[in-house]
């Protein structure tokens, strides 16, 4: 091809062809989201951040936390179980026996169907639930997979890339104590033996305790970790609004693109 | 020039040219083998463009059937659905109303009322003429007509407990049996009603 | 063309490239630093916790950024600019333009690392920098493609050779994607994960895309050059380059993300029809290379160039790899990509630039490297390094991957368990410290040489006898 304007002109179309799809088309799904409706009630969802979590996204984002974290929660697939929840007056004895020999968890939804017509059929009443599962969720890192609405109304979207911390999407469901954030915080391998998170000391203050008092902010250490006596540890106002931040992170209510929220009774949450 | 960077090119000529001997054509075909199997590929999981569908849901067919199919959410699903479409031009989806055309649902007494007989009666004959709402007096142009006539007991039902139920209301539900009863008491009423009429029924 | 004009095209580079690598081996060498301070928080964390400004949050994004700003893209302009006075064989024209845009680029490059390290990072990777930095680098970007588009158009053979659809769509590209990007997510915000999917994208095209274009540009030049064949062939290298910016522009979403799932299954489609220009771009170097008559491997231009070229493939192996699904899910969220992205970075494109910068620099200048022993040492030194780094951490990534996808294995064990790797990679990153080093010696060296040289010639002419005619009675 000897003519550069031909080359110019056509690569432009492939990389306009790019931003079409990447960034016009996502925006004008998304660009104009609101808030939508939480399934089987009337509230709306995602609520705006209070605002002292929304200035501890800014702190989130300005130390850099997303270069560990994410914050996002990934779905495998969903699972029946089918609960027995009458033995009904028939034929007690003969569900009973038929439940102990039907496997009714992990099910697909037509063997959840077919197993809950056996017990109907036997003269008991059943349930199907259904639930989200996958790893995070396994993990109890989430309920369910993270959508967009989760992200609504945070700038900077603070999504990550890797994982040498776990996730945090859900975290203000899972560790919802202040203090442990804190302690996190300010000496991670304290509350997680053998972590690799550097501590951030620089976002708080040690200093001598007035009257031999603590001050309500304190950090409560678990032995073996306070400061030297007559010391405490107290947060500065970006550790606060960091925690604020932390604690408001939760993606569990159950929304129109993320039905299931419940966690079945077969997936345990082990370690995080 | 010291030996690492020696080029063997030629002082004459030194700029590197370009053979032309042709593409072969397995490179094109395999190309095009992959997108059409990329074409399968994304026709089965991409939900074609849904902005609700996200993986693991294949299709936007998929997450619907995952929908709550029953109970109280199943009710407030529909009758939302059914609002929108029908009600909600004039009273707005966000239930507020609109100026010179149709009160504010949200916050009415007549939504929140504890009986359902009164409500259930405009939407099945229709309204007219200047009407009292939380101790306000107002008037509209044109009145409300009998816009939930053609809808099943059902339907209607839960179009009324979603409007007392959402923007804050709080009242308790409307059962299709409930609606199936207002019609048969019915019988004798004209349409449309006046603010007088309403207020002449039982609550 | 004679060979005083191919010095003379040479010299009208000289103080624009100067000016680019220098400040290039200079921000290698710090990011070099960054990097390394950064891996070593895995190792002694305790010791990070007292100043914000070595915080892992702060070093890793500043180390990547660094690496990307401060070296990959100036290399790539400075080599850019001077393939296009050879190739077009008209010599730069008002050089004192790019040199001031290039001192503008390091400038911003400074500013905008500066604005990490206090806290001002914008939060999305690879667009840290705050809007001083940004607006500083998009200006000196502009000056300094417009100056090469204006070398091109001037051009005596209206002919086109294939580097150069590589390195004009590179030109244009990095404007687009760079203001895009910065509008759209730090200036007027889009709202929620909108964001995230513009900084994917822009992410892929300038990591990955944008230096497969400049990279391969050079490469498609000296590949022939070295091995004293022509490139093979024109038309496999026009396919290459059509499916590269076609494949390689329409991704760049990670799997399972939280959005559409459109925009994922597109996105992963698009990576792994990626293999179509690979084969075709490793075909095109196997034969251009392989039986030509090209100078022994000693560590020279040409080893660092097909090492670069061989980095490249097996770059984009592991992206396409990473689309699989089953591998896809392993993988992400490991240090997997991490290493995808230090080989696409340094060990092909840094590697490259380097055999190129090595090759122009002498001719630009007009004198040898210093210390010519070094660049054998220095190639060594940056082959070592890269492979321990990707290795270590591919392997190790791929460990870690299975244990998070295992829920029965605490957490803590799959961060337990990627500490040897991670010390593997520390010490790839020594290698590469040093290798840095090296490079930034020669050429420091080199423009110490040069100024002496400016100065010595200024002070000659100043002290020189006045011929008669000039002296006044």
């Amino acid at each position: 091809m000897k003519n550069g304007f031909v080359i110019f002109l056509a690569a432009f179309g492939v990389v306009l062809t790019s931003w079409c799809a990447f960034v016009l088309g996502p925006q004008l799904q998304l660009g104009g989201a609101k808030q939508v409706p939480v399934l089987n009630s009337s509230d709306v969802y995602p609520l705006n951040r209070p605002g002292e979590a929304a200035q501890g996204l800014q702190i989130y984002r300005a130390n850099g936390c997303a270069a560990c974290h994410t914050e996002q929660v990934q779905q495998d697939g969903v699972a029946c179980e089918v609960v027995l929840t009458s033995a009904g007056k028939r034929n007690p004895a003969g569900v009973s026996n038929l439940v102990s020999t039907l496997k009714l968890t992990g099910l697909t939804e037509l063997e959840a169907e077919a197993a809950s017509d056996k017990i109907t059929a036997a003269g008991g009443k059943a349930e199907t639930h259904i639930s989200a599962t996958g790893v995070d969720i396994s993990r109890g890192w989430g309920l369910r997979h993270s959508v967009a609405e989760d992200f609504l109304y945070d700038y900077p979207v603070q999504l990550g890339s890797v994982r040498v911390g776990p996730d945090l999407a859900d975290v203000g469901r899972r560790l919802p104590d202040a203090n442990w954030q804190m302690l996190h915080l300010y000496a991670p391998r304290s509350t997680v033996t053998g972590s690799a998170m550097p501590p951030f000391r620089y976002l708080f203050e040690t200093k001598k305790k007035v009257n031999g008092e603590s001050s309500p902010d304190a950090l409560n250490f678990p032995k073996g970790f306070e400061p030297a006596a007559g010391y405490e540890v107290v947060p500065t106002s970006d550790a606060k609004k960091l925690v604020a931040y932390l604690l408001s992170l939760h993606a569990d209510v159950p929304l129109y693109d993320a039905p299931f929220t419940q966690l079945s009774a077969s997936t345990n949450a082990p370690a995080k | 020039m010291s030996d690492e960077t020696k080029s063997c090119s030629t002082p004459s000529n030194p700029e590197p040219a370009a053979e032309r001997s042709h593409l072969p054509m397995w490179i094109v075909l395999v190309m095009l083998t992959l997108l059409y199997l990329g074409g399968i590929y994304f026709d089965h999981h991409s939900g074609w463009f849904d902005k609700q569908v996200y993986s693991p849901y294949a299709n936007a067919a998929m997450l619907e059937s995952y929908q709550p199919q029953s109970g109280a959410g199943a009710i407030l699903m529909q009758g939302k659905k059914t609002y929108e479409a029908i009600c909600g031009t004039c009273h707005g989806a966000d239930g507020l109303g609109k100026f010179n055309q149709a009160p504010a649902l949200a916050g009415s007494d007549w939504v929140t009322a504890k009986g359902h007989n009164r409500l259930a009666h405009v939407p099945l004959l229709g309204l007219n003429g200047p009407i009292t709402i939380n101790g306000q007096q107002m008037s509209f142009p044109t009145g409300m007509a009998a816009m939930g006539a053609v809808l099943s007991d059902a339907d209607l039902a839960a179009v009324l407990t979603y409007i007392r139920s959402s923007w804050g209301n709080k009242a308790a539900e409307v059962t299709a049996d409930d609606i199936k009863a207002v019609r048969a008491s019915m019988k004798t009423k004209l349409p449309p009603l006046t603010y007088e009429q309403v207020m002449a029924l039982p609550e | 063309m004679t060979v005083n004009d191919t010095k003379q095209i040479d010299a009208s580079c000289r103080v624009p490239l100067l000016v680019l690598f220098g400040g290039a081996a200079a921000w290698l060498v710090a990011g070099s630093v960054m990097a390394l301070l950064a891996s070593l928080t895995f190792h002694m964390p305790d010791k990070f916790g007292d100043c914000s400004w070595v915080t892992y949050g702060h070093l890793q994004p500043a180390a990547d950024d660094a690496l990307l700003y401060g070296f990959c893209i100036p290399a790539g302009l400075g080599v850019a600019l001077w393939i296009f006075a050879r190739l077009g064989q008209v010599p730069l024209r008002g050089a004192i333009v790019p040199v001031v845009a290039a001192h503008l680029w390091h400038l911003g490059v400074l500013v905008g690392l500066v604005g990490i390290f206090i806290g001002d990072s914008t939060g999305f990777q690879w667009l840290e920098f705050p809007r001083g930095g940004s607006a500083l680098l998009f200006f000196a970007y502009l000056l300094l493609g417009l100056w090469a588009m204006m070398n091109f158009s001037g051009r005596r053979d209206s002919g086109m050779f294939p580097s150069h659809w590589f390195l004009i769509t590179a030109l244009f590209l990095f404007p687009w994607i760079y203001s895009t990007a910065n509008i759209l997510i730090v200036g007027w915000p889009v709202r929620g994960v909108v964001q995230a999917i513009i900084a994917w994208w822009f992410g892929n095209n300038l990591v990955f895309l944008w230096t497969s274009l400049v990279g391969l540009g050079a490469a498609f030049y000296f590949l022939p050059k070295f091995s004293g064949r022509p490139l093979r062939s024109y038309y496999y290298a026009l396919f290459a380059f059509w499916t590269l910016i076609i494949f390689g522009s329409m991704r760049g979403v990670p799997v399972g993300a939280p959005v559409p799932a459109w925009l994922p299954v597109l996105s992963s489609l698009n990576s792994l029809m990626l293999v179509i220009p690979v084969v075709a771009i490793a075909i095109i170097g196997w034969k251009t290379v392989v039986g030509g008559t090209g100078p022994e491997c000693k560590g020279g231009s040409f080893c660092m160039i097909k090492f670069g070229f061989v980095a490249f493939i097996l770059s984009a192996l592991l992206v396409i790899a990473q689309a699989c699904p089953q591998i896809g899910r392993l993988t992400q969220f490991t240090w997997f990509g991490a290493a995808q992205t230090q080989l696409q970075l340094y060990g092909f494109f840094a590697i490259t630039m380097f055999g190129a910068i090595y090759y122009i620099l002498p001719r630009a200048v007009g004198f040898e490297f210093r210390y010519p022993k070094l660049i054998r040492v220095q190639h060594w030194c940056a082959m070592i390094g890269i492979i321990l780094f990707v290795a270590s951490l591919v392997i190790g990534g791929v460990m870690q991957g299975l244990k998070l996808q295992d829920p029965n294995v605490a957490f803590n064990d799959s961060t337990k368990a990627m500490l040897p790797f991670l010390r593997a990679s520390t010490t790839g990153l020594l290698f590469l410290l040093l290798a840095n080093l090296l490079f930034a010696l020669n050429i420091f060296t080199m423009i110490i040489a040069w100024k002496w040289s400016v100065a010595k010639a200024v002070f000659a002419f100043v002290v020189s006898p006045l011929a008669k005619s000039e002296v006044k009675a």
